[in-house]
C-alpha cells in the first residue's frame, strides 16, 4: 500500500492549474446548488484541491492535518443534515404523500428553481472573473505565493463571501465561511508556519462547522415543531 | 503555586464546567456565577501584585508571576488589571440579571468560557494569537445567542460572518508590520496595515455599513446574551484596539486619525439616533441605542486627549447597566406578549409587566444619556467638552440622543396605554405577577443605574487607573 508522500507524489500533477480549475468548479457548485449532499461532496473535493496546492507551500504533514480538519467539518455537516432529515420525517410522517402538487405547481417550482440557479451561476461567474482580474491587478507577493495559488485564494475568498451573502441558511453560511477561511488560509500558511497558529486556525474551522450545525439543528427543531403544531 | 494569568484563564473555564453541570438549577448557577465574578473582579482590583494568595492548603496564587503558554510568556501587569476587573464586574451584572430573565439559553456557561478567552486575548502577545482567540470567542458566542425555544439567530450568524471577515485583516497586519520592521523604507506597508486594521476593527465593532448584526441580535436572540456580547466581548475588542494603538503609536499619532475617528463616531451616532426614532419594534431600538453609544465612544476616542480617553473608559464601565436593563426589560415584555415586541402588540402590555417596563425605561434613559441613567455622566461630559471646541458636533450628538429618547417615549407610551377593562388598569395586582425576585433584580439594577448617574465620582479612581494604564495621548 502506498504511503501518504507517495500518494501525493503521484497526484502532484494536480497541484497547479488543475487544482485551481477544481476549486473554481467546486466553489461555483457550492454557490449554485441548494442540495446538501452535492454541497458536502463539493466541499470535500474543494478541501482536497486546496490541500494539494498547500503541499507546494508547507510540509505535507501540516497540509494533511488541515485536510483532516476540513473533512471532519464536512462530516459534521453531513451528520447534521442526516439528523435533520430524520427529525423532519418524524414530525411529518407521510409528508411525501400529502405533498402532491399539480402539474402547474410542479412547473412553477421547477421554473423558480432554474431561474434562481441561473442567477446564482451568473453571480458566481462574475465573482470568478473579478477574482481573475484581482489576481492580475493586485497580485500577492510572488516571493511568497505563486500566481496560480493567488488565483485560488481570490476565488475561494470571493465565492465564499458570495455564498454568505446569498443565503441566511446556517448550512450555506457555514460552508461559505469555511470556503472564505480556506482561501485566506491558503495564503496565510505561506507566511506563518507556526504550528500553534495552524492548530488555532483548525480549531476555528471546526468550531464554525459545529456552530453552523448547532443552528441548523435549531432550525430543524423549530420547523418540526411548527409542522407538529400545524398537524 | 499558580501564576495570576493562568488563574485568570483557568478559573472561568472551571466555572463554565460547574455551571454547565448544574445548569438545571438556574438560581444556583446564576447566583454562584454572580458572586464568583464579583469576587474575582474586586480581587483583581485590590490584591497587591507581588503578594501570594493562599487558596487551599499549600495552593497559592501569585498574581504577578509570569507563565509560559503556547510558547509565549504571559504576565498580568498591574496596568492590565482595571480592564480585567471591568470585564468580570460587567459579567457579574449580566449573570445577576440572567437569574430571573425569562429567556433560556447557554448564557452563563458560555459567558464564563468567553471570559476565559477574553482574559487570554488581553494577556497574550503577539496579536496573532489574540486575533485567533477572539475569533474562537465569537464562534462560541453563537451557542449563547441561540435561545432554546426561539428561531435561528440571524443576528448571531451575521455577527459571526462579520467577525470572521475581520480575522484575515488582523492576521495579515501583523505580518505586514514585521515586514516593515525589516524594510523600513517600504512605507506603503504601513498604510496597507493601517487600512486593514481599521477595516478589521470596523467589522468587529459594527461600524456602518457592518452594523446590521447589532439590531438583529436583539431581535431573535435572548436579549441579555446580546447585551453580554456587546458589553463583555465588545469591551474586550475596545481594550484590544487601545492595545493596538499603544503598541503602534504611529497609528494613533497620525494627523488624520482623530478626524477619521470623530467622523466615524458621528456617522454611527447619527444613524443610531435616526433609525431608533423610526423603529416600530422595541428590539431594534435597543440595537440602535447600542450603535449610538458605540458612535459616542468613537467620538470620545477621536478627541485624542486624556479627557476623551477617560470618557471612553467611563462609557465602557457604565454602558452595561443601561444595555443590560433594556435587555432585561425587553425580555420580560416579550414574555408577557407572546414573544412579540412590535408596538401594536404592546399596547397596554406595561400594565401586565410593570417591572419589565420599568427596567426598559431606566435602561433607555441611560442609553439616551438622560438624567437618572448611568450613561448621563459620560454623555454630559462629552457635550461639555465639545461645546467649547466643536459646538456643531455637540448639537448633532444631542439630536442623535433625542432620537433614542423619541423611540423610547413611543415605546413606553404604547406599553403604558390604558387598557379598556377597568380591572386591568390597576397596577397593584400585576406588581407581583412578574415575581418578587424579578422585581428585586430590576430594583437592584435600576438603583445601580441611578447611583452611577448621581455619583459618577465613585468611579473616578478606577477610571484614573485605566487612563494611567493606557498611556495614550500623553
Amino acid at each position: 500500500m502506498p504511503t501518504l508522500p507517495e500518494l501525493v507524489a503521484r497526484l502532484s500533477f494536480l497541484a497547479a492549474i488543475p487544482a485551481v480549475a477544481g476549486i473554481l468548479i467546486t466553489a461555483n457548485i457550492l454557490v449554485v446548488s441548494r442540495e446538501w449532499r452535492l454541497n458536502v461532496l463539493a466541499l470535500i473535493v474543494q478541501y482536497f484541491f486546496a490541500i494539494m496546492l498547500m503541499t507546494r507551500l508547507i510540509r505535507l504533514e501540516v497540509a494533511a492535518i488541515k485536510g483532516l480538519i476540513g473533512w471532519m467539518s464536512c462530516m459534521i455537516f453531513y451528520l447534521t443534515e442526516r439528523r435533520g432529515a430524520e427529525l423532519t420525517r418524524a414530525a411529518q410522517p407521510g409528508a411525501g404523500e400529502q405533498d402532491n402538487p399539480t402539474s402547474e405547481q410542479r412547473r412553477w417550482r421547477r421554473w423558480t428553481a432554474l431561474s434562481r440557479a441561473a442567477f446564482y451561476l451568473l453571480a458566481g461567474l462574475l465573482v470568478s472573473v473579478v477574482a481573475y482580474m484581482a489576481t492580475l491587478r493586485f497580485p500577492l507577493p510572488e516571493e511568497v505565493i505563486p500566481p496560480d495559488i493567488t488565483l485560488a485564494c481570490y476565488l475561494m475568498v470571493g465565492l465564499g463571501l458570495l455564498l454568505i451573502g446569498l443565503s441566511e441558511s446556517p448550512l450555506q453560511v457555514g460552508v461559505g465561511l469555511l470556503t472564505f477561511l480556506l482561501g485566506f488560509d491558503l495564503f496565510y500558511v505561506a507566511i506563518e508556519q507556526s504550528l500553534v497558529v495552524v492548530g488555532l486556525i483548525g480549531a476555528v474551522n471546526l468550531l464554525i462547522a459545529l456552530a453552523a450545525s448547532f443552528l441548523r439543528i435549531a432550525e430543524f427543531t423549530a420547523e418540526s415543531q411548527r409542522a407538529g403544531g400545524v398537524r | 503555586m499558580i501564576a495570576g494569568p493562568i488563574a485568570l484563564i483557568l478559573l472561568p473555564l472551571i466555572m463554565a464546567g460547574i455551571v454547565l453541570i448544574f445548569s438545571r438549577w438556574r438560581s444556583f448557577t446564576a447566583l454562584l456565577s454572580t458572586g464568583t465574578a464579583l469576587v474575582l473582579g474586586i480581587a483583581i482590583l485590590t490584591i497587591p501584585q507581588e503578594q501570594p494568595i493562599r487558596v487551599w492548603g499549600e495552593l497559592y496564587v501569585m498574581p504577578g508571576a509570569p507563565v509560559s503558554l503556547l510558547g509565549r510568556e504571559l504576565v498580568l501587569e498591574s496596568n492590565d488589571r482595571p480592564a480585567f476587573a471591568v470585564l468580570f464586574l460587567t459579567s457579574a451584572l449580566i449573570f445577576f440579571m440572567a437569574w430571573r430573565s425569562p429567556s433560556r439559553s447557554l448564557l452563563i456557561p458560555v459567558g464564563w468560557g468567553l471570559l476565559s478567552l477574553s482574559a487570554g486575548i488581553l494577556l497574550i502577545q503577539p496579536f496573532v494569537y489574540a486575533a485567533l482567540f477572539l475569533e474562537i470567542a465569537v464562534v462560541l458566542s453563537i451557542f449563547m445567542l441561540q435561545s432554546e425555544e426561539g428561531p435561528v439567530t440571524r443576528g448571531g450568524m451575521r455577527y459571526l460572518t462579520f467577525s470572521t471577515m475581520a480575522l484575515p485583516g488582523l492576521l495579515v497586519t501583523h505580518w505586514l508590520l514585521e515586514r516593515y520592521a525589516a524594510t523600513p523604507d517600504e512605507t506603503e506597508l504601513l498604510s496597507t496595515s493601517a487600512t486593514l486594521l481599521a477595516l478589521s476593527f470596523a467589522l468587529m465593532l459594527g461600524v456602518i455599513p457592518f452594523h446590521s448584526w447589532i439590531p438583529a441580535v436583539f431581535g431573535d436572540s435572548p436579549p441579555l446574551a446580546g447585551a453580554f456580547i456587546l458589553t463583555v466581548l465588545g469591551n474586550t475588542i475596545w481594550f484590544l484596539l487601545l492595545e493596538f494603538l499603544k503598541a503602534y503609536s504611529w497609528l494613533s499619532s497620525h494627523p488624520s486619525s482623530g478626524s477619521i475617528t470623530l467622523t466615524v463616531g458621528l456617522i454611527l451616532a447619527l444613524v443610531g439616533g435616526t433609525f431608533a426614532a423610526a423603529q416600530r419594534r422595541l428590539s431594534p431600538l435597543v440595537g440602535y441605542g447600542a450603535l449610538l453609544e458605540n458612535g459616542m465612544m468613537f467620538v470620545a476616542l477621536g478627541m485624542r486627549n486624556q479627557t476623551g480617553l477617560a470618557l471612553l473608559f467611563l462609557a465602557l464601565v457604565t454602558r452595561p447597566l443601561g444595555l443590560g436593563l433594556m435587555a432585561l426589560g425587553l425580555d420580560g415584555i416579550r414574555a408577557h406578549s407572546d414573544g412579540r415586541d412590535d408596538l401594536e402588540a404592546l399596547r397596554g402590555a406595561g400594565w401586565k409587566a410593570p417591572w419589565s417596563t420599568l427596567a426598559f425605561a431606566f435602561g433607555g434613559l441611560s442609553v439616551a444619556g438622560l438624567p437618572l441613567g448611568a450613561g448621563f455622566a459620560w454623555r454630559w461630559l462629552i457635550y461639555r467638552t465639545l461645546a467649547g471646541s466643536d459646538p456643531g458636533t455637540m448639537v448633532l450628538l444631542l439630536l442623535t440622543s433625542a432620537g433614542i429618547a423619541v423611540g423610547l417615549w413611543r415605546g413606553v407610551a404604547h406599553l403604558l396605554e390604558r387598557p379598556r377593562l377597568a380591572e386591568a388598569r390597576s397596577v397593584f395586582p400585576q406588581v407581583l405577577r412578574e415575581g418578587r425576585l424579578f422585581a428585586f433584580t430590576v430594583l437592584v439594577a435600576s438603583l445601580l443605574c441611578i447611583g452611577a448617574s448621581v455619583y459618577p465620582q465613585l468611579l473616578t479612581p478606577l477610571i484614573a487607573r485605566m487612563v494611567d494604564a493606557c498611556a495614550l495621548f500623553r
